[in-house]
């Protein structure tokens, strides 16, 4: 049995909106372990983002613990959360979440920004993983000069940059075309072949073809959970 | 990669924004810089000319405090009992060991005399020729006089002209007399005329261009002819110098003075101009308040415009948290921003205040400033400069640091 990367137990959150208190998890636990790659499935409204901002260190669960890689993330202070979130994660955003005013390789250097890598260093690192991601040649232009597909590659390089264990993606094929969507999808089946544990909230039912796992959430709670014959 | 990366990338982005508060710095240090470059411009030539225009020392009989009026001038009374001034005094003054600072002295007798008709007349007796030379607005009527500088310079100061050709005409006998216009004119006689001082009769030599000053009302002569006619052989009533302070110490000059003559009483023309630095003082205490207002305004702009900016930068904000940049990251990013621009306002406020000053010179002080470009000033400016972008910032970046990143990126 391999070791537990995500450990959810007994995860409650609720939100105040308009006056009215509303519970957007109820009672999830969860065990995801390293190296799997699973989708999160549902309705809006279900709490699939709201688990992914819980696993991705930004939002506090009302009650539960929280573990990744074994660190109980919410007893961090905000600045080693912070350091935390650059070391063990990596973010795919839905829309890219790109910064407009930053080349691709700059974008992509982002989560090394605050480290003490040299320039150099970071340079060569980003410049790699845009290699990787086909984009080598692309890699001084602005996002708006890029297409759809090529700035989510960008968001994968600037995931994967920092060399995280845990990528998190949300709907990250939402706004390409089918054909690029499964390219995407692919690029995601390789990084997780490489040892790399996904956890990718989607609408798409196509895409569990290239995940492991698939948990469905319905209302708040873990209503289905299923493993995907790859 | 860096943050600075990020920042200029960021400031090269939003250019019109930076712009307008980048214009709002520039405007309100070049506007503190200007007015202080004014008021210093204006310190400066109230000295220039108290050392460069006419009679700026005024020598007197120490009476105690019993005091008239001459020329503007409070003088003491001439009273019996007070030690009056003569004509040794005039040759220790011209002897003191700062006398190089002394460009003229000019001597008189001046008395109250009666007139053949009964009319009571000043009568001023002096070396005529320093006369005219320390009080350049007496000119001859009809001597085709063009040196003369009958127009007033600002302040009330009129400049000296030791050189000027038309005094080499004057040249009174004992029995000659040169007189006001006011006084021609009342008295109904011309040049060349006779009227009676103390039962002597004097020829009119010359008669005074009008110059709206009391030597219109008055009768100029030989300080001899003074001295014998009023039966005082060896007095003076009062001496006046004109002194060059850039020659040397004013205060060891007048020291001097008090020195050798004990008995005297020194008024000081730029003591008196220093006390129209009350009235400096008071443009500068507006100066300062415009200043302040200024400054509060400048905060204003910044603080509004980072604030704009932090709002739109929600999304790229949390972007930046969840990619683990740290609270202080953020803080460092939206100053570093104001630091820069505040930096380039505060030096672009320093020329450009330099600039207006020298330009707005001849409106406000009557003539062109030379901008002093003292490193100080520039330290001040941006100092100021960059103390208005970061105090006006720290709100907004603190803002920025505390959005909830969740919050932020409510869009995933």
């Amino acid at each position: 049995m391999s070791e537990i990367m995500i450990s959810l137990k007994d995860i409650n959150k609720t939100y105040k909106s308009m006056g009215d208190e509303v519970q957007a998890l109820k009672s999830v636990s969860l065990d995801i372990y390293k190296g799997e790659s699973v989708s999160v499935m549902g309705h809006s409204g279900s709490g699939k983002s709201t688990l992914l901002s819980i696993l991705g260190a930004l939002n506090p669960p009302s009650s539960g613990l929280v573990e990744i890689d074994g660190i109980d993330i919410y007893k961090l202070s905000q600045e080693r959360l912070a350091d935390f979130r650059r070391e063990y994660l990596g973010f795919v955003f839905q829309q890219f979440q790109l910064i407009p005013y930053l080349t691709a390789h700059e974008n992509v250097m982002l989560p090394l920004t605050t480290t003490k890598r040299s320039n150099r260093e970071k340079r060569e690192m980003a410049a790699q993983v845009l290699e990787r991601v086909g984009l080598k040649n692309k890699m001084n232009r602005l996002p708006n000069q890029l297409s759809g597909g090529e700035q989510e590659r960008v968001a994968i390089a600037r995931a994967i940059v920092n060399a995280p264990p845990l990528i998190l993606a949300d709907e990250p094929t939402g706004s390409l075309d089918t054909k690029t969507g499964d390219e995407i999808m692919e690029l995601f089946q390789q990084l997780n072949k490489e040892g790399l544990t996904v956890l990718m909230v989607t609408h798409n039912p196509d895409n569990t073809k290239y995940l492991g796992r698939t948990i469905v959430m319905k209302d708040g709670r873990l209503s289905d959970e299923r493993l995907n014959l790859n | 990669m860096q943050l600075y990366n990020i920042i200029i990338n960021n400031l090269r982005r939003r250019k019109s924004k930076m712009l307008f508060m980048l214009l709002g710095i520039v405007i309100g240090i070049a506007t503190i810089v200007s007015v202080f470059n004014v008021i210093e411009s204006m310190k400066t030539q109230m000295t220039k000319q108290v050392s460069e225009y006419g009679i700026n020392v005024v020598i007197t009989p120490d009476s105690g405090g019993l005091t008239f009026s001459y020329g503007g001038i409070i003088l003491p009374e001439i009273l019996y009992d007070v030690e009056q001034l003569t004509n040794e005094d005039v040759d220790i003054i011209s002897q003191l060991g700062s006398k190089d600072m002394i460009r003229i002295i000019a001597p008189k007798l001046i008395s109250v005399e009666m007139l053949e008709g009964g009319q009571k007349v000043t009568v001023i007796g002096g070396n005529l020729k320093q006369e005219f030379q320390i009080k350049p607005w007496l000119t001859i009527e009809n001597e085709n006089s063009e040196a003369s500088l009958t127009e007033k310079n600002i302040e009330g100061f009129v400049p000296a002209d030791l050189i000027r050709q038309d005094i080499s005409v004057i040249e009174l006998s004992e029995d000659q007399i040169i007189i006001g216009s006011a006084l021609a004119n009342s008295l109904k006689v011309n040049k060349g005329d006779t009227i009676k001082i103390s039962d002597n009769q004097f020829e009119i030599k010359f008669i005074l261009s009008e110059s709206g000053e009391t030597e219109d009302h008055q009768v100029l002569m030989n300080l001899k002819t003074a001295q014998t006619l009023f039966n005082k052989p060896e007095e003076i009533t009062v001496m006046d110098l004109s002194v060059d302070y850039e020659a040397g110490s004013e205060e060891v000059l007048l020291a001097e003075i008090k020195e050798n003559l004990p008995h005297v009483q020194v008024s000081s023309l730029r003591q008196e101009t220093l006390k129209r630095d009350e009235m400096l003082t008071r443009l500068v205490r507006f100066g300062v308040a415009v200043s302040i207002l200024i400054v509060f305004i400048g905060m204003l702009v910044v603080g509004i415009t980072m604030s704009g900016s932090v709002r739109e930068r929600t999304r790229e904000i949390g972007i930046f948290r969840a990619l683990g940049f740290r609270k202080s990251h953020i803080i460092k990013i939206i100053l570093s921003e104001s630091l820069i621009i505040s930096f380039v306002g505060g030096v672009l406020g320093y020329i450009s205040g330099n600039l207006i000053a020298s330009y707005s010179g001849p409106i406000f002080i009557g003539e062109t400033i030379q901008p002093e470009w003292r490193v100080l000033v520039l330290f001040i400016s941006v100092g100021l400069s960059v103390a208005i972008g970061l105090i006006s910032s720290i709100i907004p970046a603190l803002k920025a640091a505390k959005l909830d990143p969740a919050e932020a990126l409510r869009f995933i």
